[in-house]
């Protein structure tokens, strides 16, 4: 009895570290959006602000790139749609001998590394384009197409899969019956396989532009002049972050936990309507499936409500709220602590060269030697080396270097490497 | 024409027949095989301007693969130590991370594919959403943590389990972190599926027999699993093989991916030849090495991508 119990336990504690592990960075990625410092960081908490979402709207290249991905959004779910349509209609009418070599095909760039698909794409298209004797502006090495195309070559295949799935259900016999009912071979295809294939072609649809809007790999050799979101964000990580990715992470977050539970809270209403389809007569329906019905014993749905409520709120209140006076707070006192560092440092320069001094004195009197702290002293401490050091620290912010550690083992955490600078600006 | 394409036109009829040939053709040979023959053949010439391609100086040459190897002509060292070095580095830590998220992965999976009930569904949630967000996002949240003043290291020092903040970034372990935790999902899925459709009363049975809980997974959860455990590890090693976003952001200054000297090839030295030999090798290795592990655990490639 007693491992039984150690093993339920060791089974939640390991759950516990699992889903730590997968939603924590993106929990304390969110709530870095909302605090003030410029550099994304959940310790020290500072001020509550929404300045970093107002950055993000005012960020042109931010704008420009979801513009370009939803653009090649659009291409590559047309695209990769219908060839893995025609892929997937292909591979239960290609004859036995070759249908394992043709899967292995189509199966292939899920597997094939996305820099090579990038690579491959960027190379044969422009080679054609050479061939057909087009300049370096024709739409064949323009950015949109070679991006479109990159992308669909392997987002088709996780179509192909998904169609396939469905496809296995599929009576071959409709479209015989419709066939000798006289329909043509297109009428047939629209007015009954399509019918029939439609959610698979939609969720076929949002996995492809899912796929499309976060790939990386393939869209840094093919975007040319058209940075998709993804090129503008990982620019923006490798050179400098700020909390404005932040503010678009949170966001994104958001959507997708929103459309998580859209999607959960449908999935249990058509159960219910289903369960209540069994056993009810046809007056009764109509009194189950009203607004109430949808919220009792849906639990997404429920989430779904408190989400949205708690995103008006926030929202509501980011209108009104001002974090100025919060943040000119935690500089002040931030200028008291820096002031009061300097102090003790010059103090403690003045202590040494005294001491020095002393010691020279003591030595021979050999004044020439003038000792280099107490020059610093003379300054005010302006030119201390630790001071110096945290300004650099915050020009390259994205790294913060090792100038911050040193002094956070002196003085315990409380002072942020960046807050120095931060006063500065 | 042959008697074949005519069936085939018979049963789709002319005009869906051909948009469907169409479509396949242009996806298998347009989009898949010439563009990776292209790339083969690109990679064995000169790096030429672009006015003397075509002309007499392009010949096919070794001198792409020869410098990976050997490094530059007259250069002082007799091989290329860098690019080996981060070559060799790069296979090896995708064997470690795939290894990892196996570890981290199974447990998971076999408790998701044999327990039923809605805290399941919300797991599935949970497990889905993170996969949703940007892949550069995910680096980027990796990196808020395991910073030199990020969560982690204020939790190690305000604990006072290290004196001075530890450089995870330098050492490679957020690099690490990063790649097992943006293909976690790749690795579940597969093995879950698998693991789903396994009868609940042969682990009933073994365990009326008298196995203990690690026997059963040895003698009957992991041979049934088999399938799914290999394509889970197909897919992580080739896409953490193959990664770029992650050695780009979480990746330590001194250290590079294999990848990052691709991409340096195309893009900062405009060496595109040499771009597509190293790709090539890439390409070539990681395949090699799936196959030959495949062929040592007698898994079939038919049962990859199910």
């Amino acid at each position: 009895m007693t491992t039984d119990k150690i093993i339920r336990v060791s089974i939640w504690v390991y759950l516990g570290i699992f889903f730590a592990y997968l939603l924590g960075p993106l929990i304390i990625m969110s709530a870095t959006a909302f605090n003030s410092p410029s550099f994304p960081r959940m310790t020290p908490w500072e001020c509550l602000t929404f300045n970093w979402f107002g950055e993000l709207f005012r960020d042109e290249r931010i704008l420009n790139g979801i513009w370009n991905s939803i653009l090649v959004g659009f291409g590559t779910v047309i695209l990769s749609v219908s060839m893995g349509l025609a892929g997937a209609l292909m591979l239960t009418q290609i004859w036995p001998k070759l249908r394992a070599t043709y899967y292995t095909i189509i199966i292939a760039p899920i597997l094939i590394p996305g820099v090579v698909l990038g690579i491959s794409t960027l190379v044969f298209w422009d080679r054609i384009n050479r061939m057909l004797g087009l300049g370096a502006d024709s739409f064949l090495s323009n950015g949109l197409f070679l991006t479109i195309i990159g992308q669909s070559t392997f987002i088709a295949s996780y179509c192909m899969l998904v169609l396939v799935a469905r496809l296995q259900r599929y009576d071959i016999a409709l479209t015989e019956a419709a066939l000798d009912l006289g329909a043509t071979h297109a009428q047939a295809f629209r007015k009954v396989l399509m019918p029939f294939m439609m959610p698979a072609i939609l969720s076929a649809a949002v996995l492809a532009f899912l796929a499309s809007f976060e790939n990386y790999n393939t869209t840094t050799f093919t975007f040319g002049e058209y940075p998709t979101l993804t090129i503008e964000l990982a620019q923006k990580v490798r050179y400098g972050i700020t909390p404005a990715i932040s503010a678009l992470a949170f966001m994104i977050v958001a959507l997708t936990v929103f459309f998580a539970l859209v999607n959960e809270a449908n999935i249990k209403r058509k159960k219910m309507v289903a369960e209540a389809r069994k056993d009810a007569t046809v007056g009764e329906l109509a009194g189950k499936i009203e607004v109430p019905g949808l919220i009792s014993r849906n639990p997404a749905a429920i989430a779904l409500i408190v989400l949205v409520i708690g995103v008006a709120t926030v929202t509501a209140s980011a209108m009104t709220y001002s974090p100025d006076q919060c943040i000119a707070d935690v500089q002040e006192q931030k200028r008291l602590e820096t002031e009061k560092r300097i102090q003790e440092l010059r103090d403690r320069r003045a202590k040494e060269a005294a001491e020095k001094a002393a010691a020279e004195g003591a030595e021979g009197g050999a004044t020439q030697t003038a000792p280099k702290p107490s020059n610093n002293s003379g300054f005010g401490g302006v030119f201390a080396p630790n001071t110096l050091q945290n300004e650099g620290a915050d020009d390259g912010a994205s790294d913060e270097g090792a100038a911050g550690s040193s002094n956070n083992s002196g003085f315990g955490n409380v002072f942020d490497p960046n807050a120095l600078g931060n006063d500065n600006n | 024409m042959p008697g074949f394409l005519k069936e085939f036109f018979n049963r789709n009829g002319t005009l869906m027949g051909s948009l469907m040939l169409g479509l396949v053709l242009f996806w298998t040979v347009g989009l898949i095989i010439l563009p990776q023959l292209s790339m083969l053949d690109f990679s064995f010439r000169p790096n030429l301007p672009p006015p003397e391609i075509g002309g007499p100086k392009d010949v096919y040459t070794l001198e792409n693969y020869k410098y990976l190897i050997y490094g530059p002509e007259g250069g002082s060292q007799d091989y290329n130590a860098v690019d080996l070095k981060v070559f060799f580095r790069t296979l090896v830590a995708a064997v470690c991370v795939t290894i990892f998220n196996l570890i981290l992965c199974y447990p998971i999976a076999y408790y998701l594919g044999q327990n039923k009930g809605n805290h399941i569904r919300v797991f599935a949630l949970m497990l889905i959403i993170p996969y949703w967000i940007n892949e550069i996002l995910r680096a980027f949240a990796l990196r808020i943590i395991f910073g030199e003043s990020g969560v982690l290291n204020t939790l190690l020092v305000g604990s006072g389990i290290f004196d001075t903040p530890f450089d995870f970034i330098r050492n490679d372990i957020a690099l690490y972190a990063g790649l097992g935790y943006a293909y976690i999902l790749l690795m579940i899925f597969p093995i879950y599926n698998v693991i789903e459709s396994l009868d609940h009363n042969q682990i009933e049975a073994a365990r009326d027999l008298g196995a203990p809980w690690w026997r059963i997974h040895k003698r009957v959860v992991i041979p049934y699993a088999k399938p799914g455990i290999s394509s889970g590890c197909t897919m992580v090693f080739m896409l953490s093989a193959g990664a770029l976003a992650a050695p780009q952001i979480l990746g330590g200054p001194s250290s590079l991916w294999f990848t990052q000297l691709i991409y340096q090839q195309f893009n900062d030295n405009s060496d595109w030849p040499q771009g597509a030999a190293y790709a090539i090798v890439l390409l070539v290795t990681c395949i090699l090495l799936v196959l030959a592990l495949m062929r040592v655990f007698k898994v079939n490639m038919g049962d990859i991508g199910k």
